[in-house]
């Protein structure tokens, strides 16, 4: 976003401003310093995350400004405020983002790119729907066309991998070699031919690798303008700047931002910072809102879900309840879907730290409701039933990726959506549905013994 | 050979309770230096590095070999068996028990109980003596009239016998030796604790622990005099606007109104409506006491190495392990996990420890799910989170130490191979 690019000056990363001059063509030597055996790159310098989300919700706080002993004049700055807010009360929703509901993918879409910012900036809501969480596909297809030097997350892990891969194929070599030199020790290999063989095939090797997987420059070819292929004049060149940056105008951004229903819900319903539209009509109140995401995920295809009662352990209202749970706590909540399970928890976003803690949600039909009758026992058992290779999988996963697994079991009220279509009172349907967290972790008796 | 790092993660010297000895490599030549017996001598074993395939150098091939040969001596020692250490044990048949006259050997400071000038055994107890060739156990001939038993008259009892006498035999004292406890009781006690049964050997059920101590300075320290704090009450209500949510914004939302916040604290403090389970209140027991339910405490582990250890006075154990068998017994339902950790006693985290995620991982309540599948245990630690006591939100504004992103683990590296921990 416009910010990160302004926090990260060009020069910061002499590799890429590097290429990026190169393809426009202004300095041609920089180029071909491409091929010498290169420095090895600055770290990436990041961007002030600090700054950039130092909100965590998108709402407005106005904090009475700081008293200073020494300065008699703050006590005057702090009056002044507390006049003036008392006068003129400043409200909390600056503004309330539009977002639409889309049936197909059933999430809830954001295309206004103030309103993107706000969301991800504040509390990482949603995701891009062409990057990998943070909405970048702009400034990666700027940087593409060779129009700004910085690199987003994407392209920088990419460069990552691709680094870590010439290491390990560096260091196979090196064990070949050293094997190489153990058979020669041993008597093993008389002619020279076998080792220069070899070597020559990992060269090859080295040489597939490189064509395969491009250097980390590749993303930046230019197709369409191959500027840098008539050195020409200066002119020339300055001509095909100002073309590049026309056509940095015309680039229209083509993605928009995913809030799963859960996201949405929640800024609607707690926060009242969102507005969903369901083909042009507004879903005007929460309770609305409610009962149409809690019909989408019962069942999507149904056109007349929402005249069916919402059945007390819909997936929705137990995935927001947990997830409303963690967001109040002050964590910040996102899909786990990427690590087979249903949320992740962030300290403060995932700009700062990896999530330390990933959930799993198990309904619990605790309440004596559920076992009435037999029917209604074993129908609960079976809804309930989760075996231990089901937790080993589960928990596999997250200790692969340093992550903690918690089981998170939410007690499934008896239904209370007794009449359908009417409104649904919120806070005492969310209140019914209780939650515990139990941490799961494996434990190894060599470990453990001291 | 070139994967080696996607399989042996080794760099993960900063995680070291989460590396799983069991998983890497070992190279077994360390077993040579063993012969010794020395116990200053005694080294940990080194992990050799993992060769995926043969590579022709005779340098490998005589490791493979030497490797052999150090596990291959290790086997061929001679075990004696000095005549002044056997154990004759007799077989109870009512009590589904054993019992030992004369305890001689070190062995019953961490096993058995006493009992009337005898040492009894519980079946796992008798069992795990008799595998381990400790214990010679004699089964009871028919008493003549008159005479009194001798246990050196006793029949001996096989293997196969002892296993089929107390493995599953409903009616014994403390019964109930199911297979899975043995497993789990015979490997742990194998890698060096000492385990006892949990509880008195009569009761069935168990018992709740409703002693919550909470650790020192956990109380809220006043501050300051009482002038500071009503001066700070006053100034509290002048400069923080009072909002509550109001019935209406519950029912139908917005929870936060419009309005003037001082601070995201507060709007925070408004969107609390979802109830959690209570860790600080008693607990009590949700399943109406049943013989059957699988989910109870029971074996007590102790580490060894912590000072004398006292069977008599064993005092609280370091573990509480719970047997499961996987085949049968699905994961627990939420009543179950209740009714079970009802039964450990309340520990809560230090609170002076300054790691967050640490505290948040002890939890409140700790139990050890030995799973037993078919004869494999594999051990989950189960714990009581007390997430609503970390309130995160009054601390996360402070701005965070360290660098601004994501790199908080140094030693991460490529240890991973590649796939990294992902966000």
């Amino acid at each position: 976003m416009a910010t990160d690019v302004q926090a990260q000056p060009a020069s910061e990363n002499a590799l890429a401003t590097t290429e990026v001059l190169g393809q426009n063509g202004v300095n041609k030597e920089e180029q071909k310093n491409e091929n010498k055996p290169r420095p090895k790159p600055q770290r990436f310098k990041r961007p002030d995350y600090n700054t950039i989300h130092s909100k965590p919700l998108p709402l407005e706080v106005y904090p009475l400004p700081a008293f200073i002993p020494h300065n008699p004049l703050s006590v005057v700055r702090i009056a002044i405020a507390l006049i003036s807010h008392s006068i003129r009360p400043p409200s909390s929703n600056e503004k309330v983002h539009l977002s639409y509901f889309s049936p197909e993918t059933q999430s809830v879409h954001v295309t206004d790119a103030e309103s993107i910012k706000a969301l991800w900036e504040r509390g990482f809501f949603g995701a891009g729907s062409l990057s990998r969480s943070e909405p970048r596909w702009l400034d990666q297809e700027k940087r593409k066309r060779g129009l700004e030097a910085s690199q987003t997350s994407e392209e920088r892990t990419r460069k990552v991998r691709e680094d870590r891969r010439q290491f390990k194929l560096q260091r196979a070599k090196e064990q070949a070699q050293a094997r190489e030199e153990q058979l020669r020790r041993e008597g093993k290999i008389v002619n020279e031919e076998n080792l220069a063989s070899i070597v020559a095939s990992e060269a090859s090797q080295n040489a597939d690798a490189a064509a395969v997987v491009p250097l980390d420059n590749s993303g930046a070819q230019p197709g369409d303008h191959d500027v840098s292929e008539n050195p020409g004049s200066k002119e020339e060149s300055l001509e095909a700047v100002r073309k590049l940056e026309e056509e940095l105008a015309s680039i229209e951004d083509q993605e928009h931002l995913q809030l799963t229903l859960e996201e949405a819900f929640f800024l609607t319903y707690a926060l009242g910072a969102l507005k969903v539209f369901h083909s042009d009509t507004p879903l005007e109140s929460s309770s609305a809102l409610f009962r149409h995401c809690c019909s989408y995920t019962s069942d999507p295809l149904a056109d007349n879900a929402i005249s069916v009662p919402i059945a007390p352990d819909n997936d929705f209202v137990m995935r927001y309840a947990v997830y409303h749970h963690f967001r109040s706590l002050g964590w910040v909540v996102r899909s786990g879907i990427k690590f087979a399970v249903d949320f992740l928890l962030y300290n403060r976003g995932p700009a700062f730290a990896h999530a330390e803690f990933s959930i799993m949600i198990i309904p619990s039909y605790t309440n004596s409701y559920w076992s009435e009758t037999e029917d209604r026992l074993a129908e609960c058992r079976k809804k309930e039933h989760r075996d231990w290779w089901w937790l080993h999988r589960v928990n596999r996963v997250q200790t692969q990726v340093f992550k903690t697994l918690m089981l998170v079991y939410v007690d499934v009220p008896p239904p209370w959506d007794l009449k359908a279509g009417g409104d649904v009172d919120i806070g005492s349907v969310l209140s019914q549905y209780k939650i515990r967290e139990f941490m799961i972790k494996r434990w190894t008796p060599n470990r453990n013994r001291n | 050979m070139a994967d080696e790092d996607e399989d042996a993660p080794k760099l993960r010297n900063q995680e070291d309770d989460e590396i799983d000895a069991s998983e890497e490599t070992q190279d077994f030549r360390f077993l040579n230096n063993l012969h010794a017996f020395d116990p200053g001598n005694l080294s940990l074993p080194k992990r050799g590095e993992k060769d995926f395939e043969t590579d022709a150098t005779n340098l490998q091939l005589d490791t493979l070999e030497a490797s052999r040969q150090a596990m291959h001596s290790v086997l061929s020692w001679t075990r004696v068996h000095k005549d002044k250490n056997r154990i004759l044990g007799m077989y109870h048949a009512e009590s589904n028990m054993a019992y030992v006259e004369k305890a001689k050997t070190q062995m019953f400071q961490t096993i058995g109980r006493a009992k009337g000038g005898k040492e009894w055994l519980l079946p796992e107890e008798a069992l795990f003596l008799i595998e381990r060739g400790s214990m010679d156990c004699r089964w009871p001939v028919k008493e003549e009239e008159g005479e009194t038993a001798n246990i050196e008259d006793g029949a001996p009892m096989s293997l196969q016998g002892a296993y089929s006498a107390f493995i599953g035999f409903e009616e014994g004292v403390g019964g109930k030796l199911t297979l899975e406890m043995y497993n789990v009781y015979a490997g742990l006690r194998r890698s060096g604790y000492i385990v006892f049964r949990t509880g008195s050997w009569d009761d069935d059920f168990g018992v709740l622990r409703t002693d919550m101590t909470e650790p020192k300075g956990s109380e809220l320290q006043s501050q300051g005099s009482i002038f500071y704090r009503f001066f700070a009450e006053i100034w509290r209500r002048i400069s923080t606007p009072n909002r509550n949510v109001t019935a209406d914004g519950l029912r139908f939302g917005p929870l936060v109104k419009p309005g003037l916040y001082r601070n995201y604290a507060d709007i925070y403090r408004l969107l609390k409506i979802v109830p959690t389970h209570d860790r600080k209140a008693p607990p009590s027991f949700v399943l109406p006491a049943d013989r059957t339910n699988p989910y109870r405490l029971h074996f007590d582990v102790y580490k060894t190495g912590t000072g004398k250890f006292s069977k008599a006075r064993r005092g609280d154990p370091d573990f509480r392990v719970a047997v499961i068998s996987a085949r049968d017994t699905p994961l627990p339902t939420s009543s179950q996990l209740n009714d079970l950790l009802a039964t450990a006693p309340y520990s809560p985290p230090d609170p002076a420890n300054k790691n967050m995620y640490a505290r948040l991982k002890h939890g409140t309540r700790n139990v050890i799910l030995a799973v037993v599948d078919n004869g494999l245990p594999s051990y989950i630690n189960v714990a009581d989170t007390p997430f609503d006591g970390e309130r995160l939100f009054e601390n996360s504004l402070k701005p965070f130490r360290g660098k601004g992103g994501g790199r908080g683990r140094g030693g991460r590296g490529r240890g991973r191979g590649g796939r990294g921990r992902g966000r």
